[in-house]
């Protein structure tokens, strides 16, 4: 199996310290990968290393199949990346900060005016950048990693400071981008929720170790949602369901199913009004990012 | 090489970098035209040949107008690609950083040389106009025009690497006003200091010297900076 992205034994060393340390990160043709993990992990300073901004202290990197150290230009040709904040010159305005990049990858002109459509910024083309808003300049960010029409994109929290309405907007022509241009996308957040709803892999680093890296559908099922119940009679419930051989727990007033899969709330659900109790509330437990991680955690050393 | 220069020249649009290429020689003149308006009768009794004479009351702000000017245009070049950390983004193209590099450096040699051809086509200005009764020096009149540029290309290339590499750039202003304190008191510096050789004195009074040494040393300091920005991470 050829990998996009395939780091092997991938350390950086500040001072003492290792941001990363042994990171092996596979990701395949078409994924949106989603590299989880909390701040100070080693997100940023993985992504400076794929990128060739920052010498890896130990290790290999091989994108498209070849070493980044022999191939560097040969593969930033095909990568587009936003890392951290977007850079931009605040006076130029957007079009002259596309066309600064466009003069260096030498894409048609047009290319500009594609990219702007893509990110909604046609409109403001023309303007200098000093006066955009927080979101215009991360769409601008966005626009210029995709001016050389990269196979590979690499954004970095890419939503971080964004309004509840510029997350959904970068999210969903994130989602996009796989099918209508045919890229791999490797996307980074701190927040669990951002990557699981936009994901098709995810590998979750903390301390600058790969914790877990498998199939979104494989992290939901470790990270083990707990379903809530607020019935009229929690302790008849509670029997009534354990009755039935289901794993559930009666705390304060609230029924907790522990597993959640579909079947096993309806067929709970089913149980309960049946036995003609109200059903008030049904709901799902989001565990944190250091939950998972700590169960995660335990696991490696049950292992 | 040349479609990141073409980049870079479009990055320095609105900065002031051309308004300073021309204030340079511009106020490097404009002294001599105030000292010229206010006592010209006296001026012209100091030498027995008066062209050569104004020359070389213009080679004296021509140094301090050099590094002054080197260490804004440093700072601001360098100032441009730190004000949002575009370096990362600049370095993830598909381009090699000594060509990121030299394009900067190509970039600002280019300026101080349309500087110096200002001062020169401003120096015989002002010149003719004074009507001098000996013929034009033409060879020192390039002389005085473009030695100094080259004898600055050292410092040209030591700030420009400050500028780049340095996170604080308090550090390169610091090195940078004291490059101009040094040109200032040119007179009384040794003669291995780069700040010296813009003011063409050396012991041995030959100005090609500092050209020459400007020429070498300006390379082998460009080629120490471009390694050594090379050789790092990109912040
Ligand atoms: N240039 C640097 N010099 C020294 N330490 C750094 C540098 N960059 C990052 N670090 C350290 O490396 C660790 C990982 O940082 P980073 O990769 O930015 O994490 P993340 O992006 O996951 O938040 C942090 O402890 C950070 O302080
Ligand atoms: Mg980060």
């Amino acid at each position: 199996m050829e990998y996009i992205v395939e780091t092997s034994n991938l350390s950086k060393r500040f001072g003492k310290d290792l941001a990363v340390e042994g990171l092996n990160m596979k990701i395949s043709k078409g994924e949106i990968y989603g590299f989880l993990g909390p701040n100070g992990a080693g997100k940023t300073t993985t992504i400076r290393m794929l990128l060739g901004l920052m010498k890896p202290t130990s290790g290999r990197i091989r994108i498209f199949g070849q070493d980044i150290k022999q191939q560097r230009k040969n593969i930033l040709a095909k990568v587009g990346s936003l890392v951290e904040n977007p850079s931009y010159y605040p006076h130029l305005t957007a079009y002259e900060n596309l066309e600064a990049l466009r003069k260096i990858i030498g894409v048609p002109k047009q290319r500009i005016y594609e990219v702007l459509e893509i990110v909604r910024l046609t409109e403001v083309a023309d303007k200098k950048v000093k006066g955009f808003s927080l979101g215009m300049k991360q769409r601008l960010g966005i626009a210029m990693s995709l001016l050389n029409q990269p196979q590979l994109l690499i954004l970095d929290e890419p939503t971080n400071g964004l309004d509840p309405s510029g997350i959904i907007e970068i999210r969903e022509l994130i989602k996009r981008l796989p099918e209508e241009f045919g890229m791999t996308v490797l996307i980074s957040s701190h927040l669990l929720t951002e990557i699981d709803q936009m994901a098709t892999t995810v590998g979750i680093v903390t301390k600058g170790k790969m914790i877990f890296q498998d199939s979104i559908e494989t992290m939901r099922t470790l990270a083990g949602h707990a379903i809530s119940l607020k019935v009229s009679q929690a302790e008849q419930a509670w029997r009534l369901l354990l009755a039935n051989g289901m794993k559930v727990e009666h705390e304060s007033g609230l029924i907790m199913l522990h597993e959640s899969s579909n079947e096993m709330v309806a067929e709970a659900v089913r149980l309960l009004v049946q036995a003609n109790l109200s059903i008030y509330r049904v709901e799902e437990e989001k565990r944190s990012l250091e939950d998972i991680f700590l169960s995660m955690t335990r696991e490696d050393s049950a292992v | 090489m040349i479609s990141m220069m073409q980049t870079d020249f479009l990055k320095i649009k609105r900065k002031g970098f051309w308004f300073l290429t021309f204030l340079g020689p511009i106020g490097v003149v404009a002294l001599q035209m105030v000292n010229y308006g206010v006592r010209k009768e006296y001026l012209l009794q100091q030498s027995e040949n008066d062209w050569l004479y104004y020359l070389q009351n213009i080679s004296v702000f021509t140094p301090l107008a050099l590094v002054l000017g080197i260490a804004i245009f440093t700072s601001f070049i360098a100032s441009i690609e730190n004000e949002t950390n575009a370096w990362k983004q600049l370095i993830s193209l598909p381009v090699s950083k000594m060509m990121v590099y030299l394009s900067k450096f190509t970039i600002l040699a280019c300026l101080l040389f349309i500087s110096s051809i200002l001062l020169m086509l401003f120096t015989l200005g002002f010149g003719i106009f004074l009507s001098f009764d000996e013929a034009i020096p033409w060879w020192e009149l390039v002389k005085y025009s473009f030695y100094p540029y080259f004898a600055a290309l050292p410092v040209l290339a030591l700030q420009l690497w400050i500028a780049t590499v340095s996170k604080n750039q308090g550090v390169p202003i610091t090195t940078g006003i004291f490059g101009v304190i040094f040109a200032y008191s040119a007179y009384m510096l040794p003669d291995w200091m780069i700040w010296k050789w813009p003011s063409l004195m050396n012991q041995w009074d030959e100005p090609l010297i500092n050209v020459l040494l400007g020429l070498g040393v300006g390379c082998l300091l460009y080629v120490m900076g471009m390694l050594d920005f090379t050789r790092r991470d990109v912040k």
